[in-house]
């Protein structure tokens, strides 16, 4: 299958909105998507598989007298499916029930163009050029040290392409790659096997580093070899990407969700204007952010990406909003609607979550923790209470700073509190920036953290 | 279906590989989002793709397309091949597969209520009882989202060997959530349903029951202190010991994660847990949410015995893992859907029950915690385990006392199965979703049980 070019994308979109409105759609909007992904995996030490998917459909979301139906299908060479698919559509908005509060669908906008999210070369990669980088990354890995055994990981191309067309105008069609490394191991000694330790590296062009990435993996491994207990205690936590991602997932990231607040289940409702965390925090949603690995030129409705404001030193500024959200307030959406394909209606979603760095380096981070903790991976942060911000984890590992220094590492320890407390806790920010999933961040450190021993 | 599979299979061979099979797939669903009554979007979908694997010189291959079209599964099966000799370069322990027997069967579901055959209305009315039961019950409840699927469609699989199996598929199932708020406290609970029989799902769990269960477990937070953090007795309930046995314990019976460094490839046959501790993976019970007739190997599914009496008696096998441990393939390849390929699931996995009272099982802590629902849980290869717990009580002389909320429990897998002292007779089986890159319909569930001690982890 070759990839279907702009234009038939974008007639795709254009014949399935015009079809609805024939067809008794008082509004319609229609997602074309396709995505084409190549990869290489290892598994136990080896390359052992390849795959490569072609997945193409197109979703469509109708408004008869305020009610919304959607109907999604990918078989798109039949012409009489995707009548189908649309009379469903309308069938389904039929079928439910009108929403007062539905506005219109958003209107025609101009794009800003984006930069840095399509490389030609990820494009046209071939499955070699994948085995090299896996095998890159693998031997980086394993001749670290012999007691390292890679579990498993590999490599990942992929190309994207969406077309939105909507009976208000709107038609636009943008298009991205994503090149992808990671790797999981474990260091062993006798008996003894370390949690799995990951590492990976992905990015919108063609400058992954898998040879880091190998490397990093198996230097986290070989550090938590050597382990001992820590007690029950109060004290400063250093959280490094990988740990900030998943406790602010599921709490932060949801707090300031318009949708959330609405439905009176964030925390900052009202808060708009007030001090939610440390004034070393600044945090914007940037949508358009170069090479991000959620950047796009429109959201899942065609509404423009965007950077907006949400932390200024410790105080709450903004929410993020979709079409339907924004309207109901009268402001103008943020860009935030996400789609999960062609198979999903939108859903609000951060894009590239940015907390501004500080210019200390990690080293003059480390320094200021006398005695105190780094947590890399956190286990059990999708159980955080996502409305209250309280979460109780387990850190798997973690490593005991002492004087600035790693002293050893140690198992089973959990942290428990409350993200928003811990927020108004940061008191540094270094400037080792990285992007992890939506979060583009440095490491933080942050205090009064309850950590239960072992 | 079978002409469109033969000749991609056909293909595969004379390019030279030593296994390939087909997966086509077409699936009709059917999704209702509602927010505190407001049908989000009525959603449904059609969707049809074939899977294609192939073994060339013991590495795999896999490509998905969503087409049946002649020609363009065979450019696909061949790119899978190429891919495959590619991956292959390297590859110093080269995969085999273990023989399994050829089947040539077909599968039909024959439900009660068809979900395929019930309106939209229908499904829009279920939805709307539910979520006035759960804001109905008391007015600190302030928010009720509802997540409806059904699934219905079929599946065709062919293999090298001879196989060619077709089966329809049948899902129902709901999540719904609720929060309460009371002075600045925000609450949360959630319950998830589902089976694989019909639409009579909602008759066994009716509407307005699941949403007081909802309600009353969102408002019962509200009230509830947060745990003292340390080592305690608890008494865990049937939803808290499904998820230990799913989380903590599945995850490493699964072979290929035993295989990665996990801590049960070297106990196989040995005792790991208390005499009482008896755990299968069951893909037999009969409308459950993770059971099925053949998997996506062409295995037909079994009841495997994972413990039995606090031994390691098996693991969960592919036809790559199984070779490997010279095991039979017990049925455990499941792939979500025809853009990926089969990996190791659970299917419906619990905890055998034995016999005592609930009361007997509490009667004996002086201080400690009864966890009766769970929110989430995860655990490590290296066999640390985590779950938070989102209903739960402290146990105080022998008696249930006070709600507490934001509990989690952790610890050690193997150690903690040592320290089951005591297993109820009552058994419960939950519906559920497991995330290991691909979704998969599970069950898990058990008896009541007590643990002598485990870490109990409250908020600061």
């Amino acid at each position: 299958m070759v990839a279907l070019s702009k234009e038939e994308m974008l007639n795709l979109a254009q014949n399935a909105t015009t079809t609805a409105k024939r067809n008794g759609a008082t509004e319609a909007e229609t997602y074309v998507y396709e995505g084409e992904s190549t990869s290489i995996g290892l598994e136990r030490g080896q390359i052992t598989k390849s795959s490569k998917t072609i997945d193409r459909g197109l979703g469509i979301r109708v408004i008869v007298d305020k009610s919304i139906g959607f109907a999604y299908t990918n078989i798109l060479d039949k012409q009489t499916v995707v009548e189908d698919t649309i009379i469903k559509a309308i069938h389904a908005a039929r079928a439910s029930k009108p929403d007062p509060d539905w506005h219109e669908l958003p209107t025609n906008k101009t794009y800003a163009s984006v930069g840095k999210t399509y490389d030609e070369k990820i494009a046209n990669l071939c499955p070699e050029d994948l085995v090299n980088l896996t095998s890159t990354m693998l031997n980086a890995a394993i001749q670290t040290d012999k007691r390292i055994l890679a579990i498993e990981g590999g490599s990942g191309a992929g190309y994207l392409s969406t077309a939105i067309n909507n009976s208000n105008g709107i038609s636009a069609f943008d298009r991205g790659t994503m090149i992808e490394c990671s790797i999981a191991t474990v260091a062993k000694e006798g008996n003894k096997v370390t949690p799995v330790c990951f590492e990976f590296n992905a990015e919108r062009n063609y400058n992954v580093n898998p040879e880091w990435v190998g490397k990093e993996a198996a230097r986290l491994a070989l550090s938590a070899l050597k382990t001992k207990r820590v007690e029950t205690k109060t004290t400063k936590l250093i959280l490094t990407q990988f740990a900030l991602q998943e406790l602010l997932y599921y709490t932060l990231i949801n707090a300031v969700k318009a949708e959330n607040v609405q439905r009176n289940q964030s925390p900052f409702k009202n808060k708009i204007g007030k001090r939610v965390a440390s004034e070393n925090v600044t945090i914007h949603d940037n949508g358009s952010l170069p090479g991000g690995l959620r950047t796009s030129m429109f959201d899942g409705e065609g509404s423009p990406k965007q950077k907006t404001l949400v932390v200024e030193k410790g105080v709450l500024r903004n929410f993020l909003y979709d079409n339907y959200t924004a309207k109901k307030e009268g402001v103008e959406s943020t860009g935030n609607a996400s789609r999960a394909g062609y198979l999903s209606t939108p859903n609000t979603e951060a894009t590239n979550f940015h907390i501004t760095p500080g210019s200390k380096t990690k080293e003059q981070l480390m320094a200021e923790v006398n005695d105190g903790l780094i947590a890399y991976y956190l286990q059990g942060a999708h159980s955080s209470n996502p409305v209250s911000g309280e979460f109780s984890v387990v850190a798997t590992p973690a490593w005991k700073i002492k004087k600035g220094e790693i002293a050893h590492c140690s198992r089973g320890i959990m942290l428990a509190g409350n993200i928003f407390e811990v927020l108004k806790n940061v008191t540094m920010i270094a400037n080792n920036e990285r992007q992890i999933g939506q979060l583009v961040s440095p490491w933080i450190l942050v205090e009064n953290v309850r950590v239960i021993g072992n | 279906m079978k002409d469109v599979l033969t000749k991609p299979i056909d293909r595969a061979v004379k390019f030279g590989a030593e296994y390939a099979e087909a997966r086509e797939e077409t699936l009709f669903k059917t999704m209702l989002t509602m927010k505190e009554g407001r049908v989000e979007a009525a959603k449904q979908g059609v969707e049809k793709g074939v899977a294609l694997r192939v073994l060339v010189n013991g590495a795999w291959g896999f490509a998905s397309v969503g087409s049946v079209d002649g020609e363009i599964l065979t450019t696909a099966v061949l790119d899978a091949c190429k891919m495959a000799k590619a991956a292959s370069l390297r590859l110093k322990n080269p995969i085999k597969l273990a023989k399994t027997p050829i089947v040539e069967d077909q599968v039909k579901i024959k439900p009660k209520k068809n979900p395929a055959e019930i309106n939209m209305e229908d499904k829009i009315k279920t939805s709307s009882a539910i979520n006035k039961s759960t804001l109905s019950f008391d007015k600190r409840v302030k928010s009720c989202t509802i997540d409806y699927l059904d699934l219905t469609g079929s599946s065709a699989f062919m293999n090298s060997e001879g196989t060619h199996i077709e089966q329809d598929k049948l899902y129902v199932w709901a999540r719904i959530t609720a929060s309460a708020t009371q002075k600045g406290i925000f609450a949360f609970s959630r319950e998830e349903i589902g089976s694989t029989a019909g639409y009579e799902l909602f008759d066994r769990e009716p509407p307005e029951e699941l949403g007081k269960k909802l309600a009353e477990r969102a408002t019962g937070q509200l009230e509830a202190k947060t745990p003292k953090g340390g080592s305690f007795p608890v008494v865990l309930g049937p939803n808290v010991v499904g998820v230990f046995v799913h989380e903590a314990f599945g995850h490493l019976a699964e072979a290929d994660l035993a295989l990665s460094g996990g801590v049960l490839a070297n106990n196989l046959n040995k005792k790991i847990a208390s005499d009482l501790v008896t755990f299968y993976d069951d893909g037999t019970i009969d409308g459950a949410f993770g059971s099925f007739q053949y998997d996506d190997e062409g295995v037909r599914t079994k009841k495997t015995a994972l413990i039995k009496d606090g031994v390691v008696v098996g693991l969960m096998h592919n036809l790559e893992t199984a070779q490997k441990f010279n095991a039979e393939p017990s049925g455990n390849a499941r792939a979500e859907d025809f853009r990926v390929e089969p990996i190791i699931r659970m299917r419906n996995t619990y905890m055998a029950p034995r016999d005592q009272s609930l009361e007997e099982l509490i009667e004996g802590i002086q201080f400690g915690y009864f966890f009766k629902s769970f929110r989430g849980g995860q655990a490590n290869v290296d066999g640390t385990f985590q779950v938070g717990i989102q209903e739960g009580n402290e146990i105080v002389k022998g008696e249930i006392g006070e709600p507490v909320r934001n509990a989690s429990i952790s610890g050690s897998t193997l150690e903690t199965l040592f320290k089951v002292d005591a297993v109820g007779k009552d058994f419960e089986l939950g519906a559920g979703r497991c995330g290991k890159g691909q979704t998969a319909f599970v069950c898990d569930g058990g008896p009541h049980i007590r643990v002598k001690e485990v870490m109990v982890g409250g908020s600061a």
